[in-house]
């Protein structure tokens, strides 16, 4: 009896040291700037630095862009599979996958040869290329955010509300703002979730697009200021962990709101 | 005219035609139940009403509008649903609301139309409660609410209690059919369950193999069932086996014991083999008072069903039913005695395709 009890609080002890113990090294190497001496010194260089508060401005806003513009794309895509084309779910999610099995650098690629050239130069411009960024990890976000709506799609009776709303006098565009969307908070928020921790982290797009990202700054910090790095990793978790956070206070009362249908 | 006209209705799914040349007319204010099995095309019907379905021929007709190819959205029929389809990011207030918001409605209006229905379904104090927060009985009773809130011409429910329990699925249908008279709502009503359709409809619409067998009111449907198949499928029905003996005075023969018919034997001669059917609870035993008919058989099993007591009997190579009523003083033969049984000649049903 003693014994089955130890067994899963030491194998809970070994996860722990697996997923913590190397942060808690980072943490502490992130706190000797100075030597012989425990100090705050790396994160109010990073915190103070103007070009992490430009890069990470511009990647949040970028990040926040990207999701509406995942969600608008997305959402009414996902629905109109489930209700009316249900057949078509495995292609969708194949092409959905495409930016699994292309890497990030061909897809910039493709992005610069597209659109440096006429018809289409709009990489000239600041917000052509802005645009682009945003376009392209709207690329890179499909995975995360088709299987998040897909999966939420599927919890609920899409058909029965659709119809339910349809009986009520309810057009395509007020089910999906009025009964869709709402529904899928959790799913969205997921979605959104894993899409901003990975536009935060870009490097690739943002370093040939010449875009003024947190990847790109990130990467360079760490090859010259090491201490400053390692600050910039917790940060970064930190800010992750806030972002999950806030997901969680967001969905918070939405437990079996969801109806179990047929 | 009719408020609601199906006229040579058929929907056909690739190769398979799940309704058929459907024709129906429903008066203004009449309830009327679709009973048939599963796959006979009933809430296939009911959709092409609802404006879910499209007909591949005919027309629908509600009020004088032919509203065939009109979207759902435009048609003003109140839908409620099996799996309830409440909206689960609403409270019942807004659920109830959703269509009258649609109709751009003045909030007023609306918040005062939301009370009257929530009165109506006795849950006034609701209005702030989400779906999740509700019991079955009482989703299904905002749903019906928020068909009803926005006054539609027709109201159409498909198998609305399937998914609720036994005592509550009694309580709320008498409770529908008690809204739907006090409103005088035309409305429309998909079952399989028989007893769901006699006790709440004014007509009966029996389907099988995506046509009409019958429609008719419950009286007709289970007393004077015109196929085989509403015999079958509303209420409990014995097959015996018989032969006739004498085609123009009704005499068949019953393990070579003679039984009466009121019905006019067609299509058969003396000597013709036939296959009668009789309602157990249209046979009692003979000491209660003799009907035209009596059959010597043996007790072969006896159950207790709460208020009915039913009867194995055998009378030769037929093995049949009877239903009595239960009471405290009723005096049962005991397994495996052989008792006299009695029935009346009306009881004895040739059926059309069934013999």
């Amino acid at each position: 009896m003693k014994r089955s009890t130890l067994f899963p609080w030491i194998l809970i002890f070994l996860g722990f040291l697996y997923f913590f113990l190397p942060l808690i090294g980072t943490l502490d190497f992130s706190l000797r700037l100075v030597k012989d001496q425990i100090t705050l010194e790396a994160y109010k260089n990073v915190l103070t630095s103007a070009r992490f508060q430009n890069t990470f401005t511009y990647s949040f806003v970028m990040a926040l862009w990207t999701i509406l513009a995942g969600t608008l794309l997305i959402t009414p895509t996902a629905y109109w599979v489930h209700l009316k084309l249900p057949h078509l779910r495995p292609l969708i999610e194949f092409v959905t996958l495409l930016t699994y099995v292309v890497p990030a650098i061909i897809l910039v690629f493709g992005i610069i040869r597209v659109y440096s050239r006429p018809p289409l130069s709009i990489l000239e411009s600041e917000l052509g290329a802005d645009f682009l960024l945003v376009m392209g990890y709207v690329a890179m976000s499909l995975p995360a955010m088709y299987r998040s709506v897909d999966t939420g799609l599927r919890a609920m009776d899409v058909r029965t509300l659709t119809e339910a709303a349809q009986s009520l006098g309810a057009g395509w565009r007020t089910i999906l703002a009025a009964v869709i969307f709402p529904n899928l908070r959790i799913a969205l928020l997921s979605g959104a979730f894993i899409t901003f921790a990975m536009v935060i982290g870009e490097f690739t797009i943002a370093t040939f697009l010449a875009r003024p990202a947190f990847g790109p700054y990130m990467a360079n910090l760490g090859q010259t200021r090491p201490y400053e790095s390692t600050a910039l990793t917790i940060i970064s978790l930190s800010l992750t962990w806030a972002c999950i956070g806030v997901m969680q206070f967001l969905g918070r009362g939405t437990q079996g709101q969801i109806q179990v249908t047929r | 005219m009719a408020f609601l006209e199906l006229t040579n209705v058929s929907k056909v799914f690739g190769q398979t035609a799940a309704v058929q040349d459907f024709n129906l007319n429903v008066e203004r204010g009449e309830f009327v139940s679709f009973l048939g099995p599963s796959g006979c095309g009933k809430t296939t019907t009911l959709r092409m009403i609802a404006g879910f379905e499209l007909p591949t021929t005919g027309t629908v007709i509600i009020n004088g509008n032919d509203v065939t190819f009109k979207p759902p959205q435009k048609r003003n029929t109140g839908m409620v649903f099996q799996a309830y389809a409440l909206f689960p990011n609403m409270n019942v207030a807004e659920n109830i609301g959703f269509g009258l918001k649609i109709a751009r409605k003045p909030k007023d209006e609306i918040k005062k139309r939301v009370e009257e229905v929530l009165a109506i379904i006795k849950m006034d104090s609701f209005g702030n409660r989400y779906p999740y927060q509700l019991s079955g009985g009482q989703q299904q009773r905002v749903a019906l609410a928020r068909a009803l809130a926005i006054q539609p011409q027709v109201l159409l429910l498909d198998e609305p209690l399937s998914a609720l329990d036994a005592k509550i699925r009694v309580s709320l249908r008498q409770e529908i059919r008690a809204i739907q008279q006090k409103l005088g709502i035309t409305t429309v009503y998909v079952t399989h369950d028989q007893e769901e359709a006699l006790s709440l409809s004014d007509r009966v619409v029996v389907m099988n193999n995506a046509k009409i067998e019958q429609v008719g009111t419950p009286f007709e449907i289970y007393n004077f069932p015109n196929t085989e198949f509403t015999a079958q499928f509303v209420g409990t029905l014995n097959h015996i086996s018989a032969t006739v003996r004498d085609v123009a005075n009704g005499v068949l023969a019953i393990d070579s014991q003679q039984v009466v018919t009121a019905q006019k034997l067609e299509g058969v001669s003396n000597g013709t083999a036939v296959t009668v059917s009789i309602r157990p609870e249209r046979i009692s035993f003979a000491e209660d008072g003799r009907k035209p008919n009596v059959l010597n058989i043996k007790v072969e099993n006896i159950t207790f069903l709460g208020s009915i007591v039913r009867v194995q009997v055998r009378a030769g190579d037929n093995l049949f039913l009877m239903d009595t009523f239960n009471n405290p003083f009723l005096k049962l033969p005991e397994i495996g005695d052989t008792v006299e049984i009695t029935f009346s000649k009306e009881a004895v049903l040739v059926l059309k395709n069934g013999s």
